[in-house]
C-alpha cells in the first residue's frame, strides 16, 4: 500500500478543534435525547403493562411504530417532514436557531424511547405478580404502587440492558449528520476534507467514541453498585468491572 | 492444540496472500481478474447517475469506457470489463488507497492536499462553484450570503471556501446532494453551493427546472480529474494517454456532446478557452 500515514493532521491546523466541537455537539444531543428516551421509555414501558387495555393500546402502538422504521428515516421525517406543520413564523425561527439539532434530538429520543419502554416492561414483568398484589393489599393505588414499589425495582433491574441502550443512543447520534448535523463523525470527515488523511480522521473518531463508551459503561456500573437493594440482586458479575 | 496450528498456517498463509496482493501494480491486478474497477457517483448527473431506464451512465464513465478502456486493452492484450462501485466524497480516498477500486472517475476536484494522499489524470472538465437558488431570491453571488443559510456538499472544495471567504453565513453540509436539494425546496436553507455544473445539472433534473436559478460568478476553481493510487505511474500514464488520444482524436467532444451538447443531457457549450485548455494538456506523441 503506498498510503503515507500521517498523524500530525490531527493536531495541526484546525483538526483538533473540531473534534472538540463535535465531540461536545455529540454529548450535547446524546445527553438530551437520553432523557427524552428514557422519560418516554418509562412511561410507555410501564403503560404497556398497565390493568387499563386502551392504555397499553396506545402504548404498544407507540413501541411499534417508533422501533420498526430505520433511524434514518426518522431524521428526514424530524427534519424535512416535521417542520412544514408548523406556522410560518415559528418554522422560520426553528430554521435560523440550528433546527437540525432539534430534529435529530427528537429523532433520537422517540425511536430509542420506544427500545427503552421495552426495555423496562421486561424489567417491570421481571417482578412477581405478586409484589404488585402484596402492595396493592398495603392500601396503595395502582398509580402510588407503580410509583413507590414497581418503578423503583425495575429501574435497578434494568440497568444492565440500559446500559446497552445508552450506548447504543450514543452510537447513533453519528446517523444526524445525515441531515448535518456538525457531530464527532461529521467533524471527522470535516478534517478528511480539508487534508485527504481518512484513515487518520477515523482513526481519531474512533478512539474517542470508544473512550465516551467506556465512559458511560464505567458510570452506569457504578450506578448499578450503588443503587443495589442489598440482597435483591446477584452483583458477581459487576464487582469485577 | 492440531487444530490451533492449522488454524494459525492457515491465518499466515491468507495474512501473506494479503501482503503478495498487496505489491501487486494496479496494471497487473487489472491483467489478473479481466477488469477495472472504479469507483463512481450515483447521483451526479449528467457525470454519473442511474438514469430513467435504472442505467448507471454519465460524461465521466463514458471517458472510462470509451476512451481509457480501449488503450487499456490495448496495452494488456486483452478484454477488460468496468465494474462500478458507487464513491462519495467521504469514502473515495480510502476505496482507492485499500485497492477496493482502481480509479475514481466522477466529479473530483484536483487539489493540492489531495495530492497528497492520491494521484490525479489530467483535467477532464473545469467548472467552478455557484449558487442554486429559487428564482428571484436576493442571493446573488457570494457577496450577498452574510447571514444567510447556506447548504453544501460536505466532503466538497465549495464548503471549505464558504468557512472562508463568508464566515457569517450560516453553513449546513449534507452528505448528499438529493438531502441539500430538499433543504433548499422546504427552507431550511436559502442557497445551495455546488459546483456550477452540477447545480444546472440538478436544476434541469427538479421537477420544474423553471423555479430554479444558478445565479454567482464562480468562486472557485473546480479542475475535475479521476484519481489513482499515489507512485503508480504505468497506471497513470494508460489513463492519461487514454484521455488525451480522446481529446486529440475529437472523441471526447463526441463524448461531451452526447452529454452537455444541444441535444445532450444538460446543454452547456464548451468555450473556446475551456477548448483550448483541454487542447494544450495534450503533449506530442
Amino acid at each position: 500500500m503506498s498510503y503515507k500515514f500521517d498523524w500530525t493532521v490531527l493536531w495541526s491546523g484546525q483538526s483538533g478543534g473540531w473534534l472538540l466541537d463535535g465531540l461536545s455537539t455529540t454529548v450535547e444531543i446524546s445527553f438530551l435525547a437520553w432523557w427524552l428516551a428514557v422519560l418516554l421509555g418509562i412511561g410507555a414501558g410501564a403503560l404497556r403493562t398497565a390493568p387499563v387495555a386502551p392504555l397499553r393500546w396506545a402504548a404498544t402502538f407507540y413501541v411499534e411504530f417508533f422501533r420498526n422504521v430505520p433511524l434514518l428515516v426518522w431524521m428526514f421525517f424530524w427534519y424535512f417532514a416535521a417542520p412544514p406543520l408548523l406556522p410560518d413564523g415559528m418554522r422560520e425561527w426553528l430554521f435560523d436557531h440550528g433546527a437540525e439539532f432539534w430534529a435529530g434530538l427528537c429523532a433520537l429520543g422517540v425511536y430509542h424511547g420506544a427500545r427503552f419502554s421495552e426495555v423496562m416492561r421486561a424489567g417491570i414483568q421481571a417482578i412477581p405478580k405478586t409484589q404488585f398484589e402484596a402492595a396493592l393489599s398495603t392500601g396503595l393505588t395502582v398509580t402510588q404502587t407503580y410509583r413507590l414499589v414497581i418503578l423503583p425495582i425495575a429501574l435497578r433491574l434494568i440497568i444492565p440492558p440500559a446500559t446497552n441502550e445508552s450506548l447504543n443512543l450514543l452510537k447513533n447520534s453519528s446517523v444526524a449528520l445525515t441531515i448535518g448535523v456538525a457531530e464527532l463523525t461529521f467533524q471527522t470527515r470535516q478534517i478528511e476534507t480539508y487534508t485527504a488523511k481518512a484513515f487518520e480522521a477515523l482513526a481519531a473518531g474512533t478512539v474517542i467514541y470508544l473512550l465516551l463508551c467506556l465512559t458511560i459503561a464505567a458510570l452506569m456500573a457504578r450506578v448499578e453498585r450503588r443503587c443495589a437493594i442489598p440482597g435483591m440482586i446477584v452483583r458477581g458479575g459487576v464487582e469485577g468491572f | 492444540m492440531k487444530r490451533l496450528v492449522i488454524f494459525l498456517a492457515a491465518a499466515i498463509l491468507m495474512f501473506g496472500n494479503a501482503a503478495a496482493a498487496r505489491c501487486e501494480t494496479t496494471l497487473e491486478k487489472i491483467s489478473r481478474s479481466a477488469t477495472l474497477t472504479i469507483g463512481t457517483r450515483t447521483g451526479s448527473p449528467p457525470f454519473a447517475y442511474v438514469n430513467r431506464n435504472n442505467e448507471w451512465v454519465g460524461f465521466s464513465i463514458d471517458l472510462v469506457e470509451k476512451a481509457i478502456l480501449p488503450v487499456l486493452a490495448k496495452k494488456l492484450g486483452k478484454e477488460i470489463k468496468v465494474e462500478k462501485k458507487e464513491s462519495t466524497p467521504q469514502t473515495r480516498i480510502p476505496l482507492l488507497t485499500s485497492n477496493a477500486v482502481d480509479l475514481i472517475a466522477e466529479t473530483m476536484t484536483d487539489t493540492q492536499s489531495r495530492r497528497d494522499s492520491v494521484d490525479f489524470s489530467l483535467t477532464f472538465f473545469a467548472t467552478g462553484a455557484q449558487f442554486l437558488v429559487k428564482k428571484g431570491s436576493p442571493i446573488k453571488g457570494i457577496q450577498t450570503i452574510a447571514g444567510k443559510r447556506i447548504a453544501a456538499q460536505q466532503g466538497s472544495t465549495n464548503a471549505r471556501i464558504i468557512r472562508e471567504r463568508a464566515p457569517s453565513a450560516k453553513l449546513l453540509e449534507f452528505p448528499d446532494q438529493p438531502a441539500a436539494f430538499q433543504a433548499l425546496a422546504q427552507g431550511q436553507v436559502q442557497a445551495y453551493t455546488n459546483d456550477g455544473i452540477q447545480l444546472a445539472g440538478l436544476k434541469a433534473k427538479a421537477p420544474k427546472p423553471e423555479e430554479w436559478a444558478v445565479v454567482g460568478e464562480f468562486f472557485s476553481y473546480e479542475p475535475y480529474g479521476m484519481a489513482l493510487r499515489k507512485g503508480d505511474s504505468d497506471f497513470r500514464q494508460v489513463v492519461n494517454v487514454g484521455l488525451m488520444d480522446a481529446i486529440e482524436s475529437g472523441k471526447y467532444f463526441e463524448i461531451y456532446d452526447k452529454w452537455f451538447g444541444p441535444k445532450g443531457e444538460l446543454p452547456y457549450p464548451l468555450t473556446p478557452e475551456t477548448k483550448r485548455f483541454l487542447q494544450m494538456q495534450v503533449v506530442p506523441k
